[in-house]
C-alpha cells in the first residue's frame, strides 16, 4: 500500500516537472538567443524602435534546437539586405537595425521571443520558419500592431486566421501540394504513402495532397498516410507500416533531421520506390544522415534557393563577401522579406502598422526572387514559385522547374 | 507480424539498458534522475567525438573498433554519472524528495545545453556507421547489425545483473536499498555504493548511447529527452527499482509501441501504448514485477 502511494506521488511529481520543463527551455532558449545576436554585424537586440533615428525589424528563427541550421541563413539573408537598404540611406531618414531572438523551431520558445521583440518595440516582424513555432506568434504581433512578412514559414493555418497584419512571402502549403502532385503525376506514380511529422507545417501539406488526390481519381491515389514522432531516432514502426501498403512514391513532408532517418531505414527495409520530401528537410544534412548512397535520387519540393535561381551566382558572391559563408535554404527569402517591409514603409511614409499593412496590399509588381510581388486577398503570392529538386551527388539539383 | 516483434524487441533493448540506470538508483536512494537521459546523449557524443578524432584508423567500421569505442565511452558516461551524483545529488540527498527531483530537472538542462554549446546545436553525422546486410527470417528484415546490438545489450544486462546477485559491492547496494541507515551502523561504505550505482548505470546508458549513434548514424544534444522519459516509463512499467522489471517494462513497451503504430496508425501510437499501460498500473499499481520481489535494488 504504501508503495503504490509513493509511486503515485512520483508519477505527479513527473507532471510537474515536465510543466516545468516547458517553462525552463523557452527562458533558456531566448537567453541565450540574446547573446549571439549576429556576426560581426550592426545588429543586436536592445531598445530602439522607430525612435532615435533607427527603424528596428524583428526577426524570431531557429538559431538552437532541430532546425538551428536554418537560422543563421535567414538572419544573414536578412542582414545583408538591412547593410544595402542602410548604404543606400535607409528608410524614411532612418536606419534599419535587425533584432535576431531564437525560436528554437519550438512553441513555447517563439512565443517568449515574439513578446521580447514587442518589449523591444520593433517595427515589423521579417521573421519565421518553423509554421508550428510561427503560429503562437501571430496574436503576439498581430496584438501589439506589428506587422509580420513571414519568410519562410508556410502552412496554410497562418493565414487561415484573417488577420490583418500576417503576410507570407513563401509559397502556401496548398502551393506546395499542387507542386507535389503535378510532379508526382509527371513521374507515373500510382500508389502513393503521405508521410508526416505531426507539426502544423508537414500535416498542412500532406492533408492538402491528400485533397487533391482524393478529387482526381485517375491520377496518383494515396496509399497509406503516417505519422511521426519528432525527434525519436528508430522509425522502423512506421517503415513497416509504409512498406505494408507497398507504395511506388512515398512524400515526406517533415523536416531534415526525421527524413534522413526515415530514408534510410526505408532503403534498409528494401523500399525501392521513388521518395520526395518537402522544402522542410531541403538541407545536406538531409543527404549525410540518410547516407549518400540512399539518398541517391531523392526529390523534393522547393522554392527557389541563390543556387536555383537564374542568374543567382551575383548574389551568392555578395552574400559570401559579407559573411564569408555559403547562403542556404531562405537566405533570399528573408533579404526579400526585409526589403518588402523596407518598401511598404516607405510607400507608407509611416512606421505605424495599420499603414504598413495597408501599403503592403498596394505593392505591385516588386521584385522578389520568386518573381514579381503582388500579395493575394489571403496575403499570400500570387504563385508559389515552386521547383522540383533532385539529390545528385552530395547536393540538390535542379531537376523540374515546373513551369507549364 | 514476425516483423513487428523484432522491431518492438530491437528499440524495447534501448529503452531497457537506460531503464536500467532509473530503475537502480530509484531503487536506491529514491531519486528520479532525470539527467539519465542525457548520459545516453553523452555516451552517443563521446563515441562520435572518439570516432572523429580517430577516424583514419577505424574507417573500416568494424565492430571490434566500435566495441573499444562502446567501452571507452561506458567508462567516461559511467565516471561522469559518478561525479554528477557528487556534485548535484549527494548535497541534497537528506533535503526534502522534490529538492533532489528539481535538481535532477536542473542537472538535466546543464548537461543538454552544455553539450549544445560545446558541440553546437545541429545534429552530427556519425562518422562511422553500421552497415550489413539484412537477413530474412520468417518474411521479417532483421540486419546483423540489429542482432549485434542487440546481443551487446542482452550481455551487458546479464552483466550487470550477475554484478548485483554475486559480488560484495552488489550485496552491499541490495543492503542500502533495505535500509540505507542501518547499513551505515553496519559499516558499510554508503557512499562508495551509490557511487557505484551511479557508475554501472551511466555506463549502461553511455553504451546504449553509441549503440544508438552508430546505428542510427546521427546525434544530437536533445536526443536523450525522449528516450529518457521513455525509459522512466519503462522503469515503471517494469515496477521502479527492480532490475529485470526495468527490462521487462522496455521491452514490453517496445512492443506495445510497434503494434500501436501497426494497428492504428502512427498518429495513435502513443495514445494506444498509454492508454494500455495506464490500464496495466490500474490492475498492477507496483508495476509488472513490483511485488513479486520484496527486495528492491
Amino acid at each position: 500500500m504504501n508503495l503504490g502511494i509513493k509511486l503515485g506521488s512520483a508519477v505527479a511529481a513527473v507532471g510537474l516537472v515536465v510543466a516545468a520543463l516547458a517553462g525552463c527551455a523557452s527562458s533558456s532558449g531566448s537567453g541565450g538567443a540574446g547573446s549571439s545576436s549576429s556576426s560581426g554585424s550592426s545588429s543586436g537586440g536592445g531598445s530602439g524602435g522607430a525612435s532615435g533615428g533607427t527603424i528596428t525589424l524583428g526577426m524570431v528563427v531557429p538559431l538552437t534546437g532541430s532546425s538551428a541550421a536554418i537560422g543563421p541563413y535567414m538572419q544573414n539573408g536578412a542582414q545583408l539586405a538591412v547593410n544595402e537598404i542602410n548604404a543606400a540611406g535607409g528608410v524614411l531618414g532612418k536606419q534599419l537595425k535587425l533584432d535576431v531572438q531564437d525560436g528554437a523551431c519550438d512553441a513555447k520558445s517563439a512565443a517568449t521571443a515574439a513578446n521580447k521583440l514587442v518589449s523591444d518595440k520593433v517595427t515589423v516582424s521579417v521573421g519565421g520558419y518553423c509554421s508550428g513555432a510561427t503560429l503562437p506568434t501571430l496574436p503576439i504581433f498581430n496584438g501589439a500592431g506589428i506587422p509580420m512578412i513571414i519568410p519562410a514559414a508556410n502552412s496554410d493555418d497562418l493565414v487561415n486566421q484573417k488577420l490583418p497584419l500576417v503576410f507570407l512571402i513563401n509559397g502556401t502549403g496548398t502551393q506546395q501540394a499542387q507542386a507535389a502532385l503535378k510532379f508526382m503525376t509527371k513521374e507515373g506514380a500510382k500508389k502513393v504513402a503521405l508521410m508526416d511529422d505531426n507539426t502544423s507545417y508537414s500535416t498542412n501539406i500532406t492533408k492538402n495532397v491528400a485533397g487533391l488526390m482524393a478529387k482526381a481519381p485517375d491520377g496518383p491515389q494515396q496509399a497509406i498516410h503516417e505519422s511521426v514522432t519528432a525527434g525519436e531516432s528508430d522509425y522502423s514502426a512506421n517503415v513497416n507500416a509504409v512498406m505494408k501498403a507497398n507504395p511506388d512514391f512515398v512524400y515526406w513532408t517533415g523536416y531534415y533531421q526525421e527524413g534522413g532517418l526515415i530514408i534510410k531505414q526505408l532503403r534498409q527495409a528494401g523500399y525501392t520506390g521513388k521518395i520526395m520530401v518537402a522544402d522542410g528537410s531541403v538541407d545536406q544534412k538531409l543527404i549525410q544522415i540518410a547516407g549518400q548512397n540512399n539518398a541517391q535520387g531523392v526529390f523534393a519540393t522547393m522554392t527557389q534557393t541563390p543556387q536555383t535561381i537564374p542568374n543567382g551566382q551575383a548574389w551568392i558572391d555578395k552574400y559570401k563577401k559579407a559573411f564569408h559563408a555559403d547562403p542556404g535554404p531562405y537566405s533570399t527569402q528573408a533579404y526579400d522579406a526585409v526589403r518588402v517591409a523596407a518598401e511598404a514603409m516607405k510607400n507608407a511614409n509611416s512606421t505605424d502598422g495599420k499603414a504598413i499593412a495597408d501599403a503592403l496590399m498596394k505593392i505591385d509588381g516588386f521584385q522578389l526572387f520568386s518573381g514579381p510581388l503582388k500579395f493575394t486577398p489571403e496575403h499570400t503570392l500570387s504563385s508559389g514559385g515552386f521547383l522540383i529538386l533532385v539529390v545528385k551527388g552530395d547536393a540538390f539539383d535542379v531537376q523540374d522547374q515546373l513551369q507549364g | 507480424m514476425t516483423q513487428l516483434i523484432w522491431n518492438g524487441i530491437f528499440i524495447g533493448a534501448f529503452y531497457a539498458l537506460v531503464a536500467l540506470g532509473y530503475s537502480m538508483v530509484y531503487g536506491i536512494i529514491k531519486l528520479l534522475n532525470f539527467a539519465h537521459g542525457d548520459i545516453y546523449m553523452l555516451g552517443a557524443f563521446g563515441g562520435f567525438a572518439m570516432l572523429t578524432a580517430f577516424g583514419g584508423s577505424v574507417a573500416g567500421g568494424s565492430i571490434v573498433a566500435l566495441l573499444i569505442v562502446l567501452v571507452l565511452s561506458m567508462l567516461g558516461t559511467g565516471m561522469f554519472g559518478v561525479v554528477l551524483e557528487r556534485v548535484a545529488y549527494r548535497p541534497v540527498r537528506t533535503a526534502p524528495r522534490l529538492n533532489a527531483l528539481i535538481t535532477a530537472v536542473g542537472a538535466s538542462f546543464t548537461i543538454e545545453y552544455g553539450t549544445s554549446l560545446v558541440a553546437g546545436p545541429n545534429p552530427e553525422v556519425y562518422p562511422v556507421q553500421l552497415s550489413g546486410s539484412a537477413l530474412h527470417v520468417l518474411d521479417a528484415h532483421i540486419n546483423i547489425q540489429q542482432i549485434v546490438l542487440v546481443g551487446i545489450a542482452v550481455a551487458l544486462m546479464i552483466a550487470m545483473n550477475l554484478w548485483v546477485l554475486r559480488t560484495r559491492s552488489g550485496r552491499a547496494m541490495r543492503a542500502i536499498s533495505q535500509d540505507p541507515k542501518a547499513c551505515l551502523y553496519m559499516g558499510v561504505n554508503v557512499d562508495g555504493v551509490i557511487s557505484w550505482a551511479f557508475f554501472i548505470g551511466s555506463a549502461l546508458a553511455g553504451a546504449a548511447g553509441v549503440m544508438a549513434g552508430a546505428y542510427f548514424g546521427t546525434v544530437n544534444f536533445l536526443m536523450g529527452f525522449i528516450i529518457g522519459l521513455k525509459a522512466f516509463t519503462a522503469a515503471v512499467i517494469g515496477g521502479i527499482g527492480n532490475i529485470p522489471g526495468a527490462v521487462l517494462g522496455g521491452i514490453l513497451l517496445g512492443l506495445l509501441e510497434s503494434f500501436g503504430t501497426a494497428w492504428l496508425g502512427g498518429q495513435w501510437r502513443d495514445v494506444f501504448t498509454f492508454v494500455v499501460l495506464i490500464l496495466l498500473l490500474t490492475v498492477r499499481p507496483t508495476g509488472l514485477l513490483g511485488e513479486r520481489v520484496t527486495e528492491r535494488v
